[in-house]
């Protein structure tokens, strides 16, 4: 997994890429929770996400709560077919903020 | 075509990936397989975490090694995971509720979804023996 950030009107995107699973969670928390803690508004971009386990899963639910808690947002951007699929199984689409 | 092959993997995260290319390689052979390759691949990688996290739980590093078997016959798809972690009482293996919407226990709801039999087995000089299965 590799990532890239970009800000644009107070907007954090984060570009997360690979396959993210429990060995790659840490790396993917480490970037996305400053950013929620800073209060800014996160999109995820995962259209480069060629695999997504309970763990990474995992990671969107945390980031999600946590920026309901400090009144800020995530959004995934561009899901990628297979995200989509775990994201449904889990039946997690109509919680978390898919764009 | 039938299919049985073998391989066993160092008890780490590091080795999940290691673990996915197995599976896939397998998958591959089989058109039926194939169809259902992404759900396939995250089940035995689930299971596989699970050994990882759980059955060597507190253990931060070994070098014990997992073993997985994937046998395909008679339109039958048959996984076994063999470890020598802590053993487990397939009674305390429950997900968490769907609607109670919070980060971890998925692994084994999304095994369950995928699979048709999640049972675990006794197997000699194994403390873990779990077996999924799937007709075709």
């Amino acid at each position: 997994m590799s990532y890239k950030v970009t800000e644009e009107n107070n907007i954090s995107t984060v570009y997360l890429d690979g396959e993210i699973d429990m060995d790659k969670t840490e790396a993917a928390k480490e970037v996305i929770m400053p950013l929620i803690e800073a209060k800014k508004e996160v999109h995820l971009n995962l259209k480069d996400v060629q695999y997504m386990d309970s763990s990474g899963i995992s990671v969107l639910i945390e980031s999600h709560q946590k920026a309901e808690e400090l009144g800020t947002k995530v959004t995934l951007k561009e899901v990628s077919k297979s995200v989509l699929k775990v994201i449904m199984m889990a039946k997690l689409e109509m919680v978390l903020n898919l764009d | 075509m039938n299919i049985k092959e073998e391989q066993d993997f160092l008890v780490n995260s590091k080795s999940l990936k290691d673990v996915r290319d197995f599976a896939r390689n397998i998958i591959d052979k089989s058109p039926i397989l194939q169809n259902q390759k992404d759900e396939l691949v995250l089940a035995i990688a689930e299971a596989a975490q699970n050994i990882v996290k759980h059955a060597y739980k507190d253990m931060a590093t070994t070098n014990d090694r997992m073993q997985i078997k994937i046998s395909f016959e008679d339109n039958e798809l048959e996984i076994g995971f063999f470890d020598k972690g802590k053993p487990v009482n397939p009674e305390n293996i429950k997900h968490r509720k769907l609607d109670d919407v919070k980060p971890g226990g998925l692994g084994t709801f999304f095994i369950k979804q995928i699979m048709d039999e999640v049972v675990f087995k006794e197997s000699p000089g194994w403390n873990n023996h779990l077996v999924l299965t799937k007709k075709y």
